[in-house]
């Protein structure tokens, strides 16, 4: 930020330091200093796709070719170099604009090939096209331009070259700090989010390749006149990793990087011509250290050590944001009929539900109910195939961009933020509502700032505004993330889970800020599991259950509402088989945490958990939608690291160990959302399962499980993924047993089964128990995880705030309430 | 003659391209990278069996198998230091590391092996047959045979073997994976020593049809990607048809054309290709979640 005005200062004395050494020197110098600029050219376009939209081109050999063979074969035709200059960069532009049509609907390994074959096609063509470009004899005698009756000789074509570097940086510098490039480098963060601002990936991608390419052409234009020869053999793929080469070293994404670039590249070779035959190892190991120990390049990397942070913090200049955020006018979002299912499978049917403005309406239901989808079908992220979502204009299956244009703004479950860009840039580019401007516009950059600062301070972020927002912690992150979406001016504002992480503090805070939000006259659509704070500030509540609405009112209503109380707890047609005697057993664990903390951001996903799980025993962690009880899980098993604390089987320490030891040691998760192998077929997923031992009979331990799961046998040759989702629970468990493990842990087993079916899972998990398995089980159904379990945790925030045998917590009120919010007086 | 001479050869290059190409798609289907050194993998082999067997004088055997245990070793080292430390960052780093790795490969086999091309004799290409009228050399019939031989071997290995199952198991859902106690680091880094594998066989089959030096993968390299992304990366099958359908366009191209047609025109149609369908021949669009 403090830099800005220094850069246009360099970028003048750098050109005028240019031309001097062109100057003052003669012969062989002024061509390697023509090189290196040119070179800087190049390198100045390849980072504009590289450094601001984060796209790698191998072609831009063939771009820097067009632009030799233009001022080469039209200076042999007569035209004035003058004019063939400026064509040579249209030319690169049109080739450019058609190329990046097809290239940039693909991405990594599939844009590379497209770059490499455009390279080839563009070496190979020259070498063909004899009548135009001399075939492989290239083109000689190309005159130098003239200017005002000079001839140019080689100092003359250096000191163009370095007037047009310094054009180049001039126009990165301009470009980078205008709104394109702000959407450039926003595309480049997260494509996600800058659709839902309005931004048009393709659109600006296609610009920016564009723009490269011309850059390139130009620079490629002064190397005929500079060679007065050109040949297909002067532009050999290599160059085009050279190009890469030279951006790489300097540092993607800052103004100056390509031309230290360009000199390593240019310069090294000739100073150690003794060792010329050597030149590419040296450059392929040079790349290599680059890579590896300065991935930003090396003026990337100083600049990151000398970065001062401007310690400014966000203030509001007598904005008065309220009337500001106030829609013009009253509409409310009507939706009606929602639908959508994916691979056959519906996540969603007969959705509907109006948000008033001013109102806060939340979206609610237990793990998989498809409030995300929901989310993401208005947010036009999904398309859905039935329904409508009415604004002013039916909005069902309109891309995110135009979904956003017409007024609709999200946040997501993780935050989708710009990492790279500061936190008011984040803001300033949502103000754009994607609307860009002219390419190289001045942005009203003050204006905006204060904007931004404006919604920076409703929100409550209180950090320095020009800092990364890749490195802010977890609390402002969500902050500023609201503050871009309401930087679009929105009429609807959709929020995904944004307590989540939070703690109880930073929680309170939010809720008031959605109140602030939502009495400026906009609808909030809120999706959140913390039922204290929906349940605090909704004025409307819609529950969905197994994607579709199974109640909808106040919050007190819903509360009350049998059905909710049933999806969220268990209702009485689901019955576990309790143990027919108390069980005991030895009283020394077999699974214990101790101190168990993981997560991330500010808030811990668990906070000291401390559980134990006695040989035979079942034990239940029960609490609310992001208590922490999948996390407890996924830390235990080895997915979630890294942890603090210990984990200990046995007495073995697992904190250290990757998942696939741990699995080895005997310790089996059935994960939530069963995660069979889909292309796999039954059999092979069950001998998957027993992978570790070596003593598996597979005959003999198939046919008894078949035994326990009939369902199983007919399906035993089918790909896993055709089976409901009940034969895959059974499938899950069946593989969880085959490992014969020391404790089996079960996530979620009854998620998304219809009653029958949980009843039969949870017969199988009772009657493993009666066999002695020692089981550790979630489950959102808590009633029933109490019939059959011995013993339960109450999980909430990540740790544990009771505990008790499942006799006493059975109809536990407090339970009740870490479900569905506690009952605020 | 023309056409019956050129579908041969067309058959023959093209099974070397899928096989090359079934290369990227392996280590692409388990970790969603690939090692764009492959083409030096592959002058690697041919280097090594020429310098074994011709100038160290060992037997064939041994000289061949040798060869391909360093080239499986090489991917191994791909693996562990161009790839690893993007890819666990998240970095597409890996993408240009793998790109110096080859050129550090070329150049130090340069400078070692020395400048020359040299000819790398084998019995089964010195004589020409006569096929309905075509001369080629047996090497030629040979070489789609094993390249088709070696894909139907990796869909059975993948398909019967426990350790096949586990890499499949590894590539639908690597968490899911690891809660079987596969390790799934462990089998990232053996796809690349099976990519190199397979890069390696391809070398030192078309060696004695084409002369060794050090710069010889480059363009089989480059060829063999576009194959694999015209098959569509995740489609095994795929990579292999494409990889025939490249050798047999190439060869009619260069046949009823002139070579000189030849690139451009086999660059072109990658390019249309990908335009015309992003996800190639028998690939399939990932779903978007946000």
């Amino acid at each position: 930020m403090q830099q800005r005005p220094i850069v246009p200062i360099a970028i003048v004395v750098i050109t005028l330091i240019g031309l001097l050494i062109a100057g003052a020197s003669k012969g062989y110098t002024l061509f390697i200093l023509a090189l290196v600029a040119m070179t800087g050219v190049v390198g100045v376009g390849l980072n504009v796709l590289l450094g601001l939209t984060g796209q790698v081109s191998f072609g831009h050999v063939g771009f820097y070719a067009i632009g030799a063979y233009t001022t080469g074969i039209l200076s042999l035709q007569g035209v004035s170099f003058w004019i063939a200059l400026p064509l040579a960069g249209l030319i690169g532009a049109a080739v450019g604009f058609l190329l990046a049509l097809p290239a940039l609907r693909v991405k990594g390994p599939y844009l590379a090939m497209v770059t490499i074959a455009f390279a080839f096609i563009i070496e190979h063509g020259a070498v063909e096209w004899r009548g135009l470009t001399g075939g492989s004899n290239g083109l000689m005698g190309i005159l130098p331009p003239s200017l005002g009756g000079i001839n140019f000789g080689e100092r003359e074509m250096a000191m163009l070259a370095v007037l047009l570097m310094g054009f180049a940086f001039a126009l990165y510098h301009r470009l980078s700090s205008s709104a394109w490039g702000l959407g450039m480098r926003a595309v480049r963060d997260s494509e996600v989010a800058a659709q839902s601002l309005g931004l048009n990936p393709v659109t600006i991608k296609v610009t920016a390749f564009t723009l490269s390419a011309a850059l390139t052409a130009l620079a490629g234009a002064l190397f005929s006149p500079l060679m007065m020869f050109i040949a297909p053999s002067s532009f050999p793929f290599f160059q085009s990793i050279l190009f890469l080469l030279a951006v790489i070293i300097g540092g993607a994404g800052s103004v100056f990087g390509p031309l230290l670039g360009a000199i390593v590249v240019v310069g090294l070779p000739e100073l150690l011509s003794d060792l010329a035959e050597y030149r590419l190892l040296f450059f392929g190991i040079l790349l290599l250290v680059v890579l590896w120990a300065a991935p930003k390049g090396i003026i990337g990397s100083i600049a990151a050590r000398f970065r001062r942070e401007d310690p400014h913090v966000a203030a509001n200049d007598g904005i008065d944001l309220a009337a500001w955020l106030k829609p013009a006018s009253a509409l409310s979002l009507v939706i009606e009929g929602l639908g959508i299912s994916f691979g056959g499978i519906r996540a969603a049917h007969g959705v509907g539900f109006m948000a008033e403005p001013g109102k806060v309406t939340a979206v609610i239901g237990p793990n998989g109910a498809g409030k995300t989808t929901v989310l993401n079908m208005i947010g036009g992220f999904y398309r859905p195939d039935h329904g409508s979502i009415r604004l002013e204009a039916d909005l069902a299956g309109q891309p995110a961009f135009a979904v956003s244009r017409a007024g609709i703004a999200r946040t997501y479950q993780t935050t989708q933020l710009f990492g790279d860009l500061s936190v008011l840039d984040n803001i300033r580019i949502a103000l754009r509502r994607g609307r860009l401007g002219l390419l190289l516009g001045k942005s009203k950059a003050g204006d905006d700032t204060a904007l931004a600062e404006a919604l920076l301070a409703f929100v409550g972020y209180t950090g320095p505004v020009a800092r990364l927002a890749g490195a802010l912690p977890h609390v402002d992150r969500r902050l500023v993330e609201i503050a871009r979406a309401l930087a679009t001016r929105p009429r609807v504002l959709l929020l995904d889970e944004p307590a989540a992480g939070l703690m109880r503090g930073d929680k309170h805070s939010l809720s008031l800020l959605l109140r602030r939000i939502a009495d400026c006259g906009i609808s909030v659509i809120l999706v959140e599991h913390d039922m204290a704070l929906v349940m605090g500030i909704s004025d409307h509540v819609v529950v969905l259950d197994a994607g579709t609405p199974i109640a909808a009112g106040t919050p007190a209503e819903v509360r009350q509402n049998p059905a909710v109380i049933k999806a969220y707890l268990g209702g009485a047609e689901m019955q576990g088989r309790p143990r027919v005697a108390p069980w005991s057993g030895p009283a020394d664990a077999v699974l214990a945490t101790v101190n168990l903390t993981a997560g991330y951001g500010a808030a811990p996903v668990l906070e000291k958990l401390s559980i134990a799980v006695k040989p035979g025993e079942m034990v239940a962690l029960l609490g609310a939608n992001g208590a922490g009880k999948s996390s407890a899980m996924r830390a235990i098993s080895g997915l979630l690291r890294p942890i603090e604390g210990s984990v200990l089987l046995k007495d073995t320490e697992l904190r250290q160990q990757p998942a696939h030891k741990i699995a080895a040691s005997g310790l089996a998760l059935v994960p939530e959302g069963r995660q069979v192998f889909p292309e796999l077929s039954v059999h092979d997923n069950l001998l998957l399962g027993a992978y570790t031992r070596t003593d598996l009979k597979p005959e003999e331990e198939v046919a008894a499980l078949l035994q326990r799961f009939p369902r199983l046998r007919e399906r035993l040759h089918n790909r896993a993924g055709l089976l409901s989702g009940g034969e895959q629970q059974m499938l899950a468990v069946a593989r969880g047993m085959i490992a014969r493990p020391q404790v089996m842990m079960l996530d979620e087993p009854s998620l998304g089964l219809a009653p029958t079916i949980i009843n039969e899972v949870f017969t199988v998990l009772a009657d493993l128990r009666d066999e002695g398995v020692t089981i550790l089980l979630v489950d959102q159904m808590a009633v029933l995880a109490l019939a059959v379990a011995d013993r339960a945790y109450v999980l909430e925030s990540g740790h544990v705030v009771r505990e008790g045998s499942a006799t006493e917590l059975r109809g536990d009120k407090a339970l009740e309430a870490a479900y569905l919010g506690h009952v605020e007086n | 003659m023309l056409l019956m001479s050129a579908i041969i050869s067309g058959l023959g290059l093209g099974s070397m391209y899928g096989l090359i190409a079934l290369g990227y798609h392996v280590t692409y289907t388990v970790s969603n990278t690939v090692n764009f050194s492959q083409g030096s993998v592959l002058m690697l082999a041919a280097v090594l069996g020429y310098t074994f067997a011709i100038r160290l004088g060992w037997p064939m055997p041994v000289a061949v198998i040798l060869a391909l245990l360093l080239c499986a070793l090489c991917g191994l080292v791909v693996e562990r230091f161009l790839v690893r430390p993007f890819a666990e960052k998240g970095s597409n780093g890996w993408l240009m590391a793998t790109v110096a790795g080859g050129i550090i490969l070329d150049n130090l086999v340069l400078f070692s092996f020395g400048k020359e091309p040299r000819s790398f004799p084998s019995p089964l290409a010195t004589k020409p047959v006569e096929i309905f009228g075509a001369g080629v050399y047996p090497l030629q019939l040979v070489i789609p045979v094993v390249g088709l031989a070696i894909a139907i071997a990796l869909q059975q290995l993948m398909q019967r073997t426990r350790h096949g199952k586990a890499l499949l198991a590894v590539v639908q859902n690597a968490d899911a994976a690891r809660l079987m106690g596969i390790n799934v680091r462990g089998a990232i880094a053996g796809s690349f020593a099976v990519s190199a594998l397979f890069a390696g066989i391809a070398g030192l089959l078309i060696a004695p049809l084409y002369a060794v030096h050090s710069d010889m993968g480059t363009l089989f390299g480059i060829k063999a990607f576009a194959v694999a992304i015209l098959g569509g990366m995740t489609s095994a099958w795929g990579v292999m048809l494409a990889g025939l359908i490249f050798g047999l366009a190439e060869a009619l191209i260069t046949a009823y054309f002139g070579s000189i047609y030849t690139q451009i025109l086999t660059f072109a149609l990658v390019i249309v290709a990908l335009a015309l369908m992003p996800n190639g021949l028998l690939g399939r669009a990932g779903v978007k979640k946000v």
